[in-house]
């Protein structure tokens, strides 16, 4: 199969399951109408789906990049995804406090500090590679 | 020339490649949450901390742990692109 997608086509493939959250959780007046907190906790599920096999494929891609502003790219797009997750969870974490939304919140913003920090050892290591070493320090590589 | 002819360093190609396995073990872990993840985040730092204070800082005091650290980063990068699994 030749068909393959980008991690631009992954992160717009996600982005509709957030908004579908945001429009769930709008639809109703309250957590405590019937059906509600059913229907948020299982968009809450996909989210939390989506989320974590997004941070996998990036994952997967600064691992095969070569390039270290390739690289700092992934880790800061896959931030802003987790951000946009974020900025829908902090209203609806109040609203549906136990149909999971705490919970997915919680784990979002781990995985968005840990993108963060991925980005930021990125960008020291670009810093660093115009610093000259010694030779004898570390083994020459081919 | 085979890469085994190729000068070592200070730090060897052995503690490159186990570096790596380390950094590989969390930076490009799956689940950032989990133990493994953290655990061998842990190791990894300490063992930049030892190689630092008793090889590199004697002998080369101009290098900062900040410049060696990430060169390292560097490095087990490198190792990984060229052992995939």
């Amino acid at each position: 199969m030749k068909a393959c997608l980008s991690f631009s086509d992954i992160l717009e493939v996600g982005q509709p399951q957030i908004q579908e959250m945001q429009r769930i959780g709008d639809a109703y007046p309250a957590a405590d109408v019937p059906g509600a907190c059913v229907a948020l906790t299982r968009q809450v599920r996909i989210v939390e789906g989506i989320v974590v096999q997004t941070y996998g494929v990036a994952a997967s891609l600064a691992r095969k990049a070569e390039d270290l502003n390739e690289i700092a790219e992934i880790w800061s797009r896959m931030s802003f995804f987790c951000r946009s997750a974020l900025n829908t969870l902090s209203s609806l974490k109040h609203k549906y406090p136990y149909c999971g939304t705490p919970e997915l919140y919680d784990m979002v913003l781990d995985y968005k500090l840990a993108c963060e920090k991925r980005y930021k050892g990125v960008m020291e290591e670009l810093a660093c590679q115009s610093t000259s070493f010694p030779k004898g320090l570390l083994p020459e590589m081919k | 020339m085979p890469e085994h002819e190729l000068p070592e360093g200070i730090i060897t190609r052995d503690e490159v490649a186990e570096l790596a396995l380390l950094f590989d073990r969390y930076e490009f872990a799956f689940d950032p949450r989990s133990i493994a993840a953290k655990e061998a985040e842990s190791d990894f730092e300490e063992s930049i901390r030892l190689f630092f204070a008793e090889r590199v800082q004697p002998r080369f005091p101009s290098i900062s742990f900040v410049t060696f650290h990430c060169r390292i980063k560097s490095l087990c990068r490198a190792y990984l692109r060229k052992n995939a699994p």
